[in-house]
Protein backbone atom coordinates (compact mmCIF):
# COMPACT_ATOMS: atom_id res chain seq x y z
CA UNK A 1 0.00 0.00 0.00
CA UNK A 2 1.10 3.63 -0.86
CA UNK A 3 0.01 4.90 2.81
CA UNK A 4 3.32 2.91 4.02
CA UNK A 5 5.74 5.38 2.26
CA UNK A 6 3.94 8.28 3.82
CA UNK A 7 6.28 9.17 6.67
CA UNK A 8 5.08 12.11 9.17
CA UNK A 9 6.59 14.35 11.87
CA UNK A 10 5.19 13.76 15.35
CA UNK A 11 3.64 17.10 14.92
CA UNK A 12 1.96 16.20 11.88
CA UNK A 13 0.79 13.31 13.41
CA UNK A 14 -0.38 15.30 16.17
CA UNK A 15 -2.60 17.24 14.16
CA UNK A 16 -3.78 14.71 12.53
CA UNK A 17 -4.95 12.99 15.33
CA UNK A 18 -6.53 16.03 16.73
CA UNK A 19 -8.23 16.62 13.05
CA UNK A 20 -9.59 12.97 13.19
CA UNK A 21 -10.74 13.04 16.75
CA UNK A 22 -12.85 16.29 15.88
CA UNK A 23 -14.43 15.51 12.77
CA UNK A 24 -15.48 11.84 14.77
CA UNK A 25 -16.15 14.27 17.47
CA UNK A 26 -18.73 16.06 15.00
CA UNK A 27 -19.54 12.88 13.67
CA UNK A 28 -20.71 11.81 17.32
CA UNK A 29 -22.60 15.08 17.68
CA UNK A 30 -24.89 14.70 14.48
CA UNK A 31 -25.93 11.07 15.81
CA UNK A 32 -29.77 11.64 14.44
CA UNK A 33 -32.40 10.49 17.05
CA UNK A 34 -35.43 8.58 15.30
CA UNK A 35 -38.40 7.53 17.57
CA UNK A 36 -39.95 3.96 16.89
CA UNK A 37 -43.16 3.52 19.33
CA UNK A 38 -44.54 0.04 19.18
CA UNK A 39 -48.62 -0.49 20.21
CA UNK A 40 -50.93 -2.99 19.63
CA UNK A 41 -47.83 -5.52 18.37
CA UNK A 42 -47.30 -2.69 15.19
CA UNK A 43 -44.18 -0.60 14.52
CA UNK A 44 -45.41 3.81 14.60
CA UNK A 45 -43.72 4.69 11.91
CA UNK A 46 -43.14 1.50 10.13
CA UNK A 47 -41.14 2.80 7.47
CA UNK A 48 -38.29 4.95 8.18
CA UNK A 49 -36.58 7.53 6.44
CA UNK A 50 -32.61 8.08 7.37
CA UNK A 51 -29.85 9.73 6.10
CA UNK A 52 -27.16 7.19 4.47
CA UNK A 53 -23.75 6.64 5.91
CA UNK A 54 -24.47 8.63 9.28
CA UNK A 55 -24.94 6.65 12.46
CA UNK A 56 -28.56 6.86 13.85
CA UNK A 57 -30.02 6.78 17.70
CA UNK A 58 -33.09 4.85 17.09
CA UNK A 59 -35.64 5.70 20.34
CA UNK A 60 -38.20 2.20 20.96
CA UNK A 61 -41.09 2.95 23.12
CA UNK A 62 -42.68 -0.17 23.41
CA UNK A 63 -46.08 1.17 24.80
CA UNK A 64 -47.90 -2.56 24.80
CA UNK A 65 -47.50 -4.23 28.23
CA UNK A 66 -45.91 -7.29 26.84
CA UNK A 67 -42.41 -7.34 25.55
CA UNK A 68 -40.64 -7.51 21.93
CA UNK A 69 -37.97 -8.09 20.46
CA UNK A 70 -36.42 -5.41 17.60
CA UNK A 71 -34.77 -7.67 15.58
CA UNK A 72 -33.28 -7.36 11.79
CA UNK A 73 -30.71 -9.43 9.72
CA UNK A 74 -30.02 -6.88 7.25
CA UNK A 75 -29.23 -4.39 10.03
CA UNK A 76 -27.55 -7.17 12.07
CA UNK A 77 -29.43 -5.76 15.39
CA UNK A 78 -31.25 -8.06 17.93
CA UNK A 79 -32.88 -6.63 20.89
CA UNK A 80 -35.51 -7.43 24.07
CA UNK A 81 -37.34 -4.52 24.42
CA UNK A 82 -40.01 -5.56 28.49
CA UNK A 83 -43.84 -3.95 28.37
CA UNK A 84 -44.09 0.07 28.48
CA UNK A 85 -40.61 0.77 28.54
CA UNK A 86 -38.46 2.15 26.03
CA UNK A 87 -34.82 1.57 25.08
CA UNK A 88 -32.09 2.58 22.62
CA UNK A 89 -30.55 0.99 19.21
CA UNK A 90 -27.59 2.61 17.54
CA UNK A 91 -27.86 1.56 13.76
CA UNK A 92 -25.54 2.84 10.63
CA UNK A 93 -24.07 4.18 9.18
CA UNK A 94 -25.64 2.88 6.18
CA UNK A 95 -25.35 2.64 2.53
CA UNK A 96 -28.13 3.33 0.33
CA UNK A 97 -30.97 1.13 0.77
CA UNK A 98 -33.60 -1.01 2.50
CA UNK A 99 -33.33 -2.43 5.87
CA UNK A 100 -36.34 -4.22 6.87
CA UNK A 101 -36.84 -4.86 10.77
CA UNK A 102 -39.75 -7.07 12.93
CA UNK A 103 -40.53 -8.03 15.94
CA UNK A 104 -39.14 -11.45 16.76
CA UNK A 105 -42.55 -12.29 19.03
CA UNK A 106 -45.24 -10.87 16.92
CA UNK A 107 -43.32 -10.97 13.43
CA UNK A 108 -47.23 -11.17 11.98
CA UNK A 109 -48.03 -7.96 12.61
CA UNK A 110 -44.80 -5.72 14.09
CA UNK A 111 -42.86 -5.18 10.50
CA UNK A 112 -41.12 -2.56 9.46
CA UNK A 113 -37.72 -1.14 7.65
CA UNK A 114 -35.15 2.06 7.42
CA UNK A 115 -34.67 3.36 4.30
CA UNK A 116 -31.11 4.63 4.18
CA UNK A 117 -31.30 7.74 1.43
CA UNK B 1 -47.75 -18.18 17.81
CA UNK B 2 -46.98 -22.21 18.13
CA UNK B 3 -44.30 -22.16 15.30
CA UNK B 4 -42.86 -18.96 16.68
CA UNK B 5 -42.63 -20.52 20.06
CA UNK B 6 -40.72 -23.10 18.66
CA UNK B 7 -38.26 -21.23 16.11
CA UNK B 8 -37.63 -18.39 19.45
CA UNK B 9 -36.90 -20.99 22.20
CA UNK B 10 -34.96 -23.51 19.77
CA UNK B 11 -32.66 -20.14 19.11
CA UNK B 12 -32.10 -19.75 22.40
CA UNK B 13 -32.08 -23.36 23.24
CA UNK B 14 -29.90 -25.34 20.76
CA UNK B 15 -26.48 -22.84 21.68
CA UNK B 16 -27.06 -24.21 25.63
CA UNK B 17 -27.65 -27.29 24.30
CA UNK B 18 -24.61 -27.43 21.79
CA UNK B 19 -21.85 -25.96 24.56
CA UNK B 20 -23.27 -28.63 27.24
CA UNK B 21 -22.60 -31.42 24.78
CA UNK B 22 -19.08 -30.64 24.28
CA UNK B 23 -18.14 -29.55 27.49
CA UNK B 24 -19.56 -33.08 28.72
CA UNK B 25 -18.15 -34.59 26.11
CA UNK B 26 -14.88 -33.25 26.82
CA UNK B 27 -14.90 -34.45 30.91
CA UNK B 28 -15.78 -38.10 29.59
CA UNK B 29 -12.34 -37.99 27.48
CA UNK B 30 -10.51 -36.48 30.42
CA UNK B 31 -12.13 -39.23 32.52
CA UNK B 32 -11.03 -41.75 30.01
CA UNK B 33 -7.43 -40.54 29.80
CA UNK B 34 -7.13 -39.51 33.36
CA UNK B 35 -9.46 -41.36 35.00
CA UNK B 36 -8.16 -42.28 38.31
CA UNK B 37 -6.91 -38.64 39.13
CA UNK B 38 -9.65 -36.45 37.40
CA UNK B 39 -12.69 -37.73 39.77
CA UNK B 40 -14.60 -34.52 38.37
CA UNK B 41 -16.83 -36.44 35.98
CA UNK B 42 -20.36 -35.29 35.27
CA UNK B 43 -20.90 -33.92 38.56
CA UNK B 44 -20.82 -30.29 37.06
CA UNK B 45 -24.06 -30.18 35.38
CA UNK B 46 -26.46 -29.92 38.11
CA UNK B 47 -25.22 -27.44 39.58
CA UNK B 48 -24.60 -25.59 36.92
CA UNK B 49 -27.82 -26.18 35.26
CA UNK B 50 -29.66 -24.98 38.65
CA UNK B 51 -27.48 -21.84 39.18
CA UNK B 52 -28.06 -21.01 35.46
CA UNK B 53 -31.95 -21.48 35.89
CA UNK B 54 -32.12 -19.27 39.04
CA UNK B 55 -30.10 -16.60 37.37
CA UNK B 56 -31.97 -16.93 34.33
CA UNK B 57 -35.43 -15.50 36.58
CA UNK B 58 -33.65 -12.84 38.09
CA UNK B 59 -31.91 -11.48 35.25
CA UNK B 60 -35.21 -12.28 33.58
CA UNK B 61 -37.47 -10.07 36.52
CA UNK B 62 -34.78 -7.48 36.43
CA UNK B 63 -34.63 -6.62 32.50
CA UNK B 64 -37.07 -3.67 32.52
CA UNK B 65 -34.41 -1.91 34.95
CA UNK B 66 -30.90 -2.98 33.31
CA UNK B 67 -33.00 -2.08 30.29
CA UNK B 68 -32.48 1.56 31.12
CA UNK B 69 -28.77 1.44 32.74
CA UNK B 70 -26.70 3.31 30.67
CA UNK B 71 -28.71 5.65 28.81
CA UNK B 72 -30.95 2.79 28.06
CA UNK B 73 -28.26 0.48 26.58
CA UNK B 74 -28.13 -1.93 29.78
CA UNK B 75 -29.05 -4.67 28.40
CA UNK B 76 -26.32 -4.84 25.23
CA UNK B 77 -23.73 -4.10 28.45
CA UNK B 78 -24.72 -6.71 30.68
CA UNK B 79 -25.35 -9.12 28.13
CA UNK B 80 -21.85 -8.41 26.87
CA UNK B 81 -20.33 -8.87 30.25
CA UNK B 82 -21.95 -11.96 30.61
CA UNK B 83 -20.02 -13.24 27.03
CA UNK B 84 -17.01 -11.77 28.61
CA UNK B 85 -17.01 -13.83 31.56
CA UNK B 86 -17.83 -16.97 29.80
CA UNK B 87 -14.56 -16.54 27.65
CA UNK B 88 -12.48 -15.62 30.79
CA UNK B 89 -14.14 -18.79 32.43
CA UNK B 90 -13.06 -20.50 28.79
CA UNK B 91 -9.60 -19.06 29.04
CA UNK B 92 -8.99 -20.29 32.65
CA UNK B 93 -10.20 -24.09 31.18
CA UNK B 94 -7.85 -23.88 28.59
CA UNK B 95 -4.97 -22.16 30.48
CA UNK B 96 -4.94 -23.18 33.76
CA UNK B 97 -5.36 -26.82 32.59
CA UNK B 98 -2.23 -29.21 34.02
CA UNK B 99 -2.00 -33.05 34.57
CA UNK B 100 0.65 -32.51 36.48
CA UNK B 101 -1.19 -30.25 39.43
CA UNK B 102 -4.45 -32.57 38.38
CA UNK B 103 -2.29 -35.69 40.27
CA UNK B 104 -0.79 -33.77 43.10
CA UNK B 105 -3.90 -31.47 44.35
CA UNK B 106 -7.70 -32.69 44.84
CA UNK B 107 -9.20 -29.16 44.00
CA UNK B 108 -7.70 -28.90 40.74
CA UNK B 109 -11.05 -30.83 39.46
CA UNK B 110 -13.04 -28.21 41.79
CA UNK B 111 -11.16 -25.50 40.05
CA UNK B 112 -11.77 -27.46 36.20
CA UNK B 113 -15.57 -27.99 37.49
CA UNK B 114 -15.77 -24.46 38.55
CA UNK B 115 -14.69 -22.67 35.41
CA UNK B 116 -17.08 -25.68 32.96
CA UNK B 117 -19.98 -25.15 35.51
CA UNK B 118 -19.70 -20.96 35.22
CA UNK B 119 -19.53 -21.44 31.48
CA UNK B 120 -22.60 -23.55 31.02
CA UNK B 121 -24.47 -21.24 34.23
CA UNK B 122 -23.65 -18.54 32.24
CA UNK B 123 -24.68 -19.27 28.91
CA UNK B 124 -28.27 -20.32 30.27
CA UNK B 125 -28.90 -16.92 32.16
CA UNK B 126 -28.27 -15.23 29.17
CA UNK B 127 -30.26 -17.63 26.70
CA UNK B 128 -33.20 -18.93 29.34
CA UNK B 129 -33.67 -15.20 30.53
CA UNK B 130 -34.90 -14.21 27.26
CA UNK B 131 -37.41 -17.64 27.12
CA UNK B 132 -38.63 -16.29 30.21
CA UNK B 133 -39.33 -13.02 29.33
CA UNK B 134 -40.73 -13.95 25.88
CA UNK B 135 -43.28 -16.67 27.53
CA UNK B 136 -43.82 -14.61 30.77
CA UNK B 137 -45.81 -11.89 28.05
CA UNK B 138 -47.00 -14.10 26.09
CA UNK B 139 -48.98 -16.18 28.30
CA UNK B 140 -50.75 -12.68 29.87
CA UNK B 141 -52.93 -13.50 26.87
CA UNK B 142 -54.69 -17.07 28.12
CA UNK B 143 -56.09 -18.15 24.44
CA UNK B 144 -51.97 -18.49 24.30
CA UNK B 145 -51.32 -21.06 26.87
CA UNK B 146 -51.63 -24.35 24.68
CA UNK B 147 -49.73 -23.55 21.59
CA UNK B 148 -46.70 -21.40 23.61
CA UNK B 149 -46.37 -24.58 26.35
CA UNK B 150 -46.88 -27.19 23.13
CA UNK B 151 -44.21 -24.90 21.34
CA UNK B 152 -41.75 -24.78 24.13
CA UNK B 153 -41.75 -28.66 25.12
CA UNK B 154 -41.32 -29.21 21.32
CA UNK B 155 -38.14 -27.04 20.95
CA UNK B 156 -36.85 -28.23 24.03
CA UNK B 157 -37.12 -31.74 22.89
CA UNK B 158 -35.36 -30.57 19.40
CA UNK B 159 -33.13 -28.77 21.39
CA UNK B 160 -32.19 -31.55 23.92
CA UNK B 161 -32.01 -34.34 21.24
CA UNK B 162 -29.75 -32.50 19.00
CA UNK B 163 -27.53 -32.18 22.51
CA UNK B 164 -27.80 -35.90 22.85
CA UNK B 165 -27.23 -36.64 19.10
CA UNK B 166 -23.94 -34.34 18.79
CA UNK B 167 -22.80 -35.81 23.00
CA UNK B 168 -22.92 -39.02 20.93
CA UNK B 169 -20.65 -38.19 17.94
CA UNK B 170 -18.40 -36.51 19.70
CA UNK B 171 -17.96 -39.71 22.32
CA UNK B 172 -17.61 -42.19 19.84
CA UNK B 173 -15.80 -40.54 17.04
CA UNK B 174 -12.90 -42.89 15.79
CA UNK B 175 -9.26 -42.57 17.71
CA UNK B 176 -8.79 -38.96 19.20
CA UNK B 177 -10.72 -36.88 17.16
CA UNK B 178 -13.75 -36.72 18.84
CA UNK B 179 -11.79 -34.84 21.57
CA UNK B 180 -10.31 -32.58 18.91
CA UNK B 181 -13.58 -31.95 17.72
CA UNK B 182 -14.73 -31.16 21.00
CA UNK B 183 -11.68 -28.88 21.38
CA UNK B 184 -12.76 -27.24 18.16
CA UNK B 185 -15.94 -26.51 19.13
CA UNK B 186 -15.31 -24.90 22.10
CA UNK B 187 -12.66 -22.69 20.65
CA UNK B 188 -15.43 -21.72 18.44
CA UNK B 189 -17.73 -21.33 20.77
CA UNK B 190 -15.68 -18.70 22.52
CA UNK B 191 -15.30 -17.06 19.17
CA UNK B 192 -18.70 -16.85 19.19
CA UNK B 193 -19.01 -15.30 22.22
CA UNK B 194 -16.25 -12.58 21.37
CA UNK B 195 -18.04 -12.21 18.20
CA UNK B 196 -21.61 -11.43 19.94
CA UNK B 197 -20.17 -9.43 22.55
CA UNK B 198 -18.21 -7.12 19.97
CA UNK B 199 -21.49 -7.01 18.25
CA UNK B 200 -23.57 -5.98 21.26
CA UNK B 201 -21.22 -3.13 22.60
CA UNK B 202 -21.65 -1.61 18.70
CA UNK B 203 -25.20 -1.89 19.36
CA UNK B 204 -24.60 0.17 22.36
CA UNK B 205 -22.02 2.72 20.27
CA UNK B 206 -19.46 1.71 23.12
CA UNK B 207 -17.77 0.11 20.22
CA UNK B 208 -16.81 2.31 16.86
CA UNK B 209 -18.37 1.24 14.07
CA UNK B 210 -16.28 -0.74 11.46
CA UNK B 211 -17.11 -1.78 7.50
CA UNK B 212 -18.60 -5.03 7.03
CA UNK B 213 -16.00 -7.24 5.75
CA UNK B 214 -18.46 -9.35 3.82
CA UNK B 215 -22.14 -10.21 2.95
CA UNK B 216 -22.87 -13.92 2.67
CA UNK B 217 -26.66 -13.56 3.12
CA UNK B 218 -27.33 -14.44 -0.65
CA UNK B 219 -25.60 -17.62 0.52
CA UNK B 220 -26.75 -18.61 2.90
CA UNK B 221 -29.23 -16.11 4.99
CA UNK B 222 -29.05 -16.16 9.04
CA UNK B 223 -32.76 -16.71 9.16
CA UNK B 224 -32.64 -20.13 6.95
CA UNK B 225 -32.55 -23.31 9.09
CA UNK B 226 -28.92 -23.87 7.85
CA UNK B 227 -27.68 -20.35 8.83
CA UNK B 228 -29.41 -21.03 12.09
CA UNK B 229 -27.61 -23.80 13.20
CA UNK B 230 -24.42 -22.59 11.94
CA UNK B 231 -25.15 -19.37 14.08
CA UNK B 232 -25.32 -21.83 17.35
CA UNK B 233 -22.20 -23.74 16.01
CA UNK B 234 -19.48 -21.70 14.62
CA UNK B 235 -21.25 -18.43 15.84
CA UNK B 236 -22.56 -18.17 11.75
CA UNK B 237 -23.19 -14.09 10.52
CA UNK B 238 -23.76 -13.34 7.41
CA UNK B 239 -22.25 -10.11 7.45
CA UNK B 240 -20.32 -9.32 9.85
CA UNK B 241 -17.84 -5.87 10.66
CA UNK B 242 -14.29 -5.96 10.54
CA UNK B 243 -14.25 -4.97 14.22
CA UNK B 244 -16.84 -8.38 14.76
CA UNK B 245 -14.69 -10.83 13.05
CA UNK B 246 -11.31 -9.75 14.27
CA UNK B 247 -11.80 -10.03 17.62
CA UNK B 248 -13.94 -13.69 16.46
CA UNK B 249 -10.69 -14.47 15.18
CA UNK B 250 -8.64 -12.99 18.02
CA UNK B 251 -10.90 -15.49 20.97
CA UNK B 252 -10.74 -18.76 18.45
CA UNK B 253 -6.75 -17.89 17.79
CA UNK B 254 -6.09 -17.80 22.12
CA UNK B 255 -8.21 -21.19 22.81
CA UNK B 256 -6.08 -23.11 19.77
CA UNK B 257 -3.13 -21.63 20.92
CA UNK B 258 -3.84 -22.80 24.65
CA UNK B 259 -1.80 -25.57 26.85
CA UNK B 260 -5.73 -27.67 27.06
CA UNK B 261 -6.33 -27.28 23.03
CA UNK B 262 -2.49 -28.40 22.28
CA UNK B 263 -2.83 -31.60 24.87
CA UNK B 264 -5.49 -32.56 23.31
CA UNK B 265 -4.64 -31.76 19.65
CA UNK B 266 -1.67 -34.25 19.77
CA UNK B 267 -3.06 -36.50 21.57
CA UNK B 268 -2.20 -39.52 19.33
CA UNK B 269 -3.58 -42.60 21.94
CA UNK B 270 -6.64 -44.80 20.90
CA UNK B 271 -9.36 -43.51 23.76
CA UNK B 272 -9.86 -46.43 26.67
CA UNK B 273 -12.97 -47.34 26.86
CA UNK B 274 -14.91 -45.22 29.56
CA UNK B 275 -15.23 -48.18 32.80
Amino acid sequence: MKSARLTTSPLQRTILLLLAISVSMKLWAADQEIEIVIRDHLFFPSMIEVPANQKIRLLIINEDPTPEEFESYELNREKVIPGNTRTVIFIGPLAPGEYPFFGEFYPRTAQGRVIAR
Amino acid sequence: MFLVTVILVLQEILEAALIISVLLSLTAYFRRYWGEDFTLGHGWIAPSLVLGSIGAWIYAAYTPVVTLWFDYVGLEIVNALIQILIIIFLLCLCYGFNLKRLRDLAWFNLFVGSCIAMVVALGIIREVSEIIIYCQGILSQPNNYSPVLLGSFIALGIGASSGIILYYLLTNSPGAWGLRLSMLLLALYAGNMASQASLLLIQADWLPYTPELWDSSFLIPEFTVTGQLLYALIGYEANPSVLQAGLYSFALLIILGSPLFRMCWQHKTTPISLK
